[in-house]
């Protein structure tokens, strides 16, 4: 096995890291919207809901919710329904995992927004949905950028956890070059991330520097 | 009947009564000081005439239309509150500029919305029957208001690279694009270094001379003196004290206004 060809196996599993990084990024970031909304309302029931299910999500690992999702329907329906998928498995328990953070993230970066511009739209005869839309929305993404990127960065790490209900992703690929007795590969898919990482990384400070164009 | 009439305003705050059946009335462009030490209830008062706060009872009416009655439900309705702010423009002490448009951007931003809207509903705005006729003439408008305001050199501007001065007659020629019936200012020097509070209350004055109806919630008594048609002063939720400049601020009656103007005179003159 020459060089290349290892890098060609170990980039088909990344694929696999790849889809799930991008299907996690779709489901959870509207999904993440939708519950830092919950979680602001002041509808008491929804909030507590809501809140409850982010301390839920945050407070236990995500290895243990891939278990959940992939083991426990089977358990307690004794087999009657299962995520035949793997994959399937693992992309609902990355996306609900996912959500829970970015909610946190958009809620910070919402309520941050200091009132007075909620107040200034007012006055000026705005509608809740302009101030929104033409107001405030730009003032949140510039201020979640920063905390964005280091989650979607995490998310990209975390995506070889799926390994463990042996989604086929990199690291499985890697492992069956090391029970041939070929171990550098194994460290070699750090390469992999790390590029990753890297092409994000300029994503990121390209868009914080398109909205460095004010301060506030 | 007065162009501006607040008749028996009344709002608490859980148990806290802030306003205690509080009544003024303005005529058209006459300029109205509220002075009075913190916490006497005159922001409150400001807010309730803007709609940002809700008074429990209370009847607001500007040329005669009634805008607000605490006994009429129908008035309390999120649009038509929207459609009943516009009568009044409001500065801010923390002028609340949108930070990602330019100077002039600020300025139009509300009027091109509301064109929008007009033009939509009754193929009408200010005039003009078309959207792109109403932002011609919103952008003109615009224009003259930077150079009342001594500001067309900052037009491209964002607030960020603007002093505290400036920013706030952005605010305020921000609130004039909407031509408010009457103009609230809301302690407007109060964030301000001493040396650029000058620049914005001569702003101010100037704009008393092209007959806006204004009310000026304010610790510049010298100004309020110089300024106001009306003073009133304000104490725990009630008006302690109204009349001319002169009645109130040079001859107070109630001991309350000579004990508070006394102490602002230890520091002046």
């Amino acid at each position: 096995m020459d060089f290349w060809s290892i890098t060609l196996q170990l980039f088909e599993g990344f694929k696999a890291n790849c889809y799930l990084f991008g299907i996690t990024l779709l489901g959870a970031l509207p999904l993440g919207l939708i519950i830092s909304f919950g979680s602001m309302s002041p509808f008491f029931p929804l909030k507590a809901l809501c809140r409850t299910f982010v301390w839920i999500i945050r407070g236990t690992p995500l290895l243990l919710q891939l278990f959940v999702v992939y083991y426990i329907p089977p358990m307690i329906t004794e087999g009657a329904f299962r995520i035949e998928d793997r994959m399937t498995a693992a992309v609902i328990a990355f996306i609900i995992n996912y959500a829970a953070y970015f909610s946190e993230i958009y809620r910070g970066g919402i309520e941050g927004i200091p009132k007075g511009q909620y107040e200034a739209g007012y006055v000026l005869g705005m509608k809740k949905s302009q101030i929104f839309f033409k107001v405030v929305l730009l003032q949140v993404i510039k201020r979640i950028v920063a905390p964005m990127s280091n989650e979607i960065i995490t998310l990209v790490k975390d995506t070889s956890l799926a390994n463990f209900i042996l989604v086929e992703d990199i690291l499985k690929y890697a492992n069956d070059f090391r029970v041939q007795g070929l171990i550098w590969p194994v460290f070699y898919t750090g390469a992999f991330f790390l590029l990753f990482c890297g092409l994000l990384t300029i994503l990121f400070r390209f868009v914080e520097r398109k909205l460095d164009f004010y301060k506030g | 009947m007065a162009f501006l009439e607040v008749k028996n305003i009344q709002k608490s705050f859980g148990k806290t009564e802030v306003l205690k059946n509080i009544g003024f009335s303005l005529e058209k462009g006459e300029v109205l000081a509220i002075i009075g030490s913190s916490g006497s209830g005159k922001t409150t008062l400001l807010r309730c005439i803007n709609f940002l706060e809700t008074p429990q009872k209370g009847v607001i009416s500007v040329g005669g239309d009634v805008l607000f009655d605490g006994d009429d439900p129908s008035k309390k309705k999120d649009n038509e509150i929207r459609k009943n702010r516009l009568h009044f423009g409001m500065v801010f002490q923390q002028f609340n500029l949108f930070p990602q448009y330019t100077v002039f951007e600020n300025l139009i931003l509300a009027p091109k919305l509301l064109a929008k809207e007009k033009i939509k509903q009754n193929g009408d705005y200010m005039g003009a029957s078309t959207y792109k006729e109403a932002v011609e003439l919103i952008n003109r408008e615009a224009e003259q208001l930077l150079k009342k305001v001594g500001l067309t050199e900052k037009r491209d501007e964002y607030p960020c690279n603007l002093s505290g001065g400036q920013q706030q007659r952005v605010a305020i020629a921000r609130a004039l694009a909407l031509n408010p019936d009457v103009l609230c200012f809301d302690e407007p020097t109060s964030a301000l270094d001493p040396e650029l509070t000058g620049e914005v209350l001569n702003v101010i004055r100037g704009l008393k001379s092209s007959d806006s109806t204004m009310i000026v919630v304010t610790h510049e008594i010298s100004f309020a003196r110089d300024v106001a048609d009306k003073v009133i002063f304000m104490a725990d939720g009630v008006i302690e004290e109204e009349g001319t400049p002169q009645q109130v601020i040079e001859n107070p009656q109630s001991p309350r206004t000579q004990a508070f103007l006394s102490r602002f005179n230890q520091y002046s003159d």
